[in-house]
């Protein structure tokens, strides 16, 4: 059966279920450089069932799509049989501002939902890189955090309940409406994540937290990354319990504030939010250690800029490698003067950022001036860096070149890979779900 | 195999001063600090994950039904045995195995007690945040079991927020890792997972926890009000003032009496209902903050704000709240709690229901509860001695359940499902939602050599339930 016969079969069927008007018969997205046979844009959780089931009946593949913000991740898939949007999800499903909480479809922007709490004084914790265009379901999926995730913790902390349909068609559910709540298993944990593999998201509940009325960020300068490290346990042994906690290497602030004076410093940037008194009251244990402050639009900008490190750095150089890092506290500076070694074995130059605080490093490699990498120096730098994690960390390959991606291996983690494997039968037998791109 | 063949194996596993099968020494283990009870056959002491992992696979030849159980402090039947089963003690895995300051966290064997955990910590200005009221004597893998809660977990979360890594002897009788020591890992997160399954995956054998900072300062009010609603109302009002306390706690007027009258804690005898709030932080922060909760108190009508002025007057008011249950003890042979869960702005309405529940069936119930977070605990007196009394009490925490349901909320917050709320996941998930867990459970637990029939229903349990029992007040209401 040729290609062509196969996708004109699969539209009818999904004509059947969502209408002809949410088809796209060879669509012209491309997931690292794969085509998908028909895009589809379902429009409920049931019609989102009624797919799967169909998928698992023939075999198909699915790759389930948002904003398509983060799907240059992973590994080239041989076959994409149907691309699957949740735009179309975007119902509010509870609000209550007194309660603190939402309830809200996968489809909805990020931004959006920020812009629906906003005008009741409450805050999305969430702050994902391109928040116009990322859903609440790829944000989920991908398990994408920002700056705030020092302060306010991540996902896992605030996602309060979870609405998917799992690999194999059928409707699920975990938590609720309620902020504490212990009934049943913790869906929200797996799905959070999973990248897809394990269901499609179709809603989900979170926590909101009280926006604050004024903030500040002070940032401390210092010659080496080391240093800057020591900076940061300082702070975590003081009673300073900032919102944002980041490291900014000197290329990454390049990347961040093109315009600024070229300076070789390692900055630590720390955001505030309180009373005047409370403002008083860092600068006082900050000391001579503070080099200066931001405030108004320009805070904002820069937060939203350290948010778009990922798409920033990609944008700068297309071929960058991208890795985030998950490590204890003390092992984040080990992990990256091996990340600097490493790159400049290879020819690398090194941009860094994160929340060192809670032990997140995102480092972005490129060519350094005048050299000329191969495939091989991508796939030696990645093993490398496995070979020379330390036990309790993890670590994920974000983006990787095209020729080079196929030949590394995305993931290191402590967690028992067998255990995965069996959270991915029970939910996704048929290996239905981004098949071929995030492999254990 | 039998029964007496698996505990001659046990004794060659554990040792011969490791494992109880004598009827009397049996009953210890038949209950927790619910109501339902069971004797195992045989109660085993392990002193490592590989013993556990040996005594699993005894089991699953033996097909004999296994159960771990910490301090038994539980209060949903989730460390009950089946009749003849296979019970696994920690009491002697209670060491803490490394204390990291650098990292800031701890690793802890499962029987390690709660409370001990923040006093081994203390000198070095840490604590372990999870903190349930039976912390003196419950232990950290029943903690990571049930996924318990607290009162401070208002601001700090409940304990899968402050578990990062477990081992983990699964029912195969393999031993595995999940997480370590960083706040995070990549791939699917099996320690999120896992805290809460209520011993259906596996038995952890060490726990990873974070260590918090004590915060610098702290201000502990005491809300007095002239009724429960006006305290009820002050919940979501606090919280729609921008303050996030790290503990808010509610006390009605009846059970604030009752306590006040077993250990003096300062409560003021003639209140309608008081809040407990805790603030904690900078120090600039608390103190405007506290400003501004004693404000809001009064704008609903508080008739006194008080402030503890130092260390020991604190420490007083939360002995008497977490004194509640035992001070209960002087004025009923037995009671009767749950841990349903409301959205906060509907505390007034479940308070309300509550009561006309408690006069619908003719029994005395006190609220002393997590207001913040909308964890209610009704707690209903009764006698054991006293059947139809019993089944009045039965029905009555039911009544309370299905309004929490109806009204978006859940049935636990805090204790777990376990033997006690089974039937009712059945009102909460749909089937299909609940043959999606049991999946997950069949993957590693499929023979359910491990904790069977607790938490998930069975297909039959749920067919029996649908469509009874819809609350037939709210029904009215269309709600």
């Amino acid at each position: 059966m040729s290609t062509t016969v196969v996708a004109t079969r699969v539209g009818r069927e999904l004509s059947a279920i969502c209408g002809a008007d949410h088809i796209a018969e060879a669509p012209p997205e491309r997931i690292l450089g794969c085509a998908p046979s028909v895009s589809v844009r379902p429009g409920s959780a049931e019609e989102i069932a009624a797919i799967l089931r169909f998928a698992n009946e023939n075999g198909l593949s699915v790759v389930p799509a948002g904003g398509f913000t983060q799907q240059q991740g992973g590994k080239t898939p041989a076959q994409i049989d149907v691309l699957l949007y949740t735009t179309r999800l975007t119902a509010v499903e509870h609000y209550d501002a007194a309660d603190l909480t939402v309830g809200i479809g996968a489809g909805c922007k990020v931004a959006q939902l920020c812009s629906t709490i906003a005008k009741d004084g409450l805050l999305f914790a969430a702050d994902p890189p391109l928040w116009e265009l990322a859903t609440i379901g790829g944000l989920l999926a991908t398990g994408m955090t920002g700056p705030r995730r020092h302060g306010y913790g991540g996902l896992r902390d605030y996602c309060i309940g979870i609405r998917f349909v799992t690999g194999d068609g059928r409707l699920g559910k975990g938590g609720g409406r309620v902020v504490k709540n212990v009934a049943g298993y913790d869906m929200m944990k797996l799905l959070i994540g999973s990248q897809g593999t394990l269901g499609i998201i179709t809603g989900a509940s979170f926590k909101l937290f009280p926006s604050p009325r004024q903030t500040r960020t002070f940032v401390a300068v210092f010659s080496t990354a080391a240093e800057a490290l020591d900076f940061r346990h300082r702070i975590l042994r003081s009673p300073l319990d900032p919102v944002c906690l980041e490291l900014v290497s000197p290329e990454a602030h390049k990347l961040l504030v093109p315009a600024s004076p070229a300076g070789a410093w390692w900055s630590i940037c720390l955001r505030a939010t309180g009373s005047d008194a409370v403002l008083a009251r860092y600068r006082a244990e900050l000391g001579s250690a503070l080099a200066r402050e931001m405030e108004g639009e320009n805070e904002v900008g820069f937060w939203r800029k350290a948010a778009d490190f990922v798409p920033l750095a990609c944008e700068h150089d297309p071929d960058s490698l991208l890795i985030s890092f998950a490590a204890p506290l003390q092992d984040v500076q080990p992990v990256l003067a091996t990340v600097e070694e490493i790159a400049g074995t290879h020819g690398f130059s090194l941009a860094a950022i994160g929340r060192v605080g809670v032990g997140h490093l995102l480092v972005s490699l490129s060519a350094a001036v005048g050299r000329q990498l191969t495939k091989t120096d991508f796939i030696a730098t990645v093993s490398a860096l496995r070979d020379r994690l330390p036990p309790d960390a993890s670590m994920t390959v974000l983006h990787c070149p095209p020729e080079a991606c196929d030949a590394i291996s995305q993931l290191r983690t402590p967690t028992h890979l067998d255990s995965m494997r069996a959270v991915k039968r029970a939910l996704d037998p048929k290996d239905i779900l981004n098949r071929g791109r995030f492999l254990f | 195999m039998s029964l007496s063949s698996a505990i001659t194996e046990l004794h060659s596993i554990a040792g011969h001063d490791a494992v109880l099968d004598r009827p009397e020494d049996l009953m210890l283990y038949e209950y927790d600090a619910g109501v339902r009870k069971s004797t195992p056959g045989a109660v085993v002491f392990p002193q490592t994950a590989q013993q556990i992992s040996a005594i699993m696979r005894v089991a699953s030849a033996a097909r004999i039904p296994v159960v771990a159980r910490g301090a038994g402090t539980g209060l949903s039947g989730g460390a009950i045995s089946q009749a003849g089963g296979i019970v696994i003690a920690f009491s002697r895995m209670n060491r803490i195995l490394e204390v990291d300051v650098d990292n800031q966290c701890a690793v802890v064997q499962p029987g390690v007690v709660n409370l001990q955990l923040s006093e081994r910590v203390a000198h070095l200005g840490l604590y372990f945040a999870p903190d349930p009221s039976s912390q003196k004597a419950c232990t950290i893998g029943g903690n990571v079991a049930e996924n318990s809660g607290g009162p401070h977990t208002l601001l700090h979360g409940v304990t899968v927020n402050h578990v990062t890594g477990v081992e983990v002897v699964l029912p195969s009788g393999e031993i595995v890792q999940y997480g370590g020591k960083a706040a995070d890992s990549y791939g699917y997160d099996m320690t999120g997972f896992f805290v809460g399954s209520e011993c259906t995956i596996g038995i952890t054998t060490a726990i990873t926890v974070k260590l918090l900072r004590k915060p610098e300062a702290i201000a502990t009010l005491l809300g007095i009000f002239e009724t429960v609603d006006d305290a009820a109302r002050t919940v979501s009002a606090i919280t729609a003032a921008g303050i996030t306390p790290a503990a808010l706690e509610m006390l009605d007027g009846w059970t604030l009496r009752t306590i006040e009258a077993f250990c003096h804690a300062g409560f003021p005898l003639d209140a309608g209902a008081v809040l407990l709030i805790e603030l904690e932080g900078l120090r600039e922060a608390v103190e405007e903050q506290a400003i501004a909760v004693r404000e809001v108190c009064l704008n609903q009508k508080a008739r006194e704000v008080r402030r503890a002025k130092d260390e020991d007057e604190r420490a007083l008011l939360w002995k008497g709240r977490k004194m509640a249950f035992a001070a209960l003890g002087r004025v009923s042979p037995s009671y009767y709690t749950q841990d349903g869960v409301v959205p906060r702005s509907k505390i007034p309405g479940v308070l309300q229901h509550i009561g006309d529940t408690a006069k619908k069936y003719n029994l005395i119930i006190g609220n002393v509860f997590h207001a913040g977070d909308g964890n209610l605990h009704p707690l209903i007196l009764f006698d054991m001695r006293d059947a139809d009394q019993f089944e009045r009490v039965l029905c009555a925490s039911r009544d309370i359940l299905q309004y929490c349901i109806d009204v978006g909320g859940s049935i636990t917050g805090e204790h777990g499902v376990g033997m006690e709320k089974r039937d009712m996941m059945c009102q909460l998930f749909t089937n299909e939602e609940l043959d999606v867990m049991a999946s997950l459970r069949n993957q590693f637990n499929g023979d359910e050599i491990l904790n069977p029939e607790k938490m998930l229903p069975t297909p039959r349990m749920c067919r029996e339930i649908s469509g009874a029992s819809r609350n037939p007040v709210l029904a009215q209401e269309g709600m």
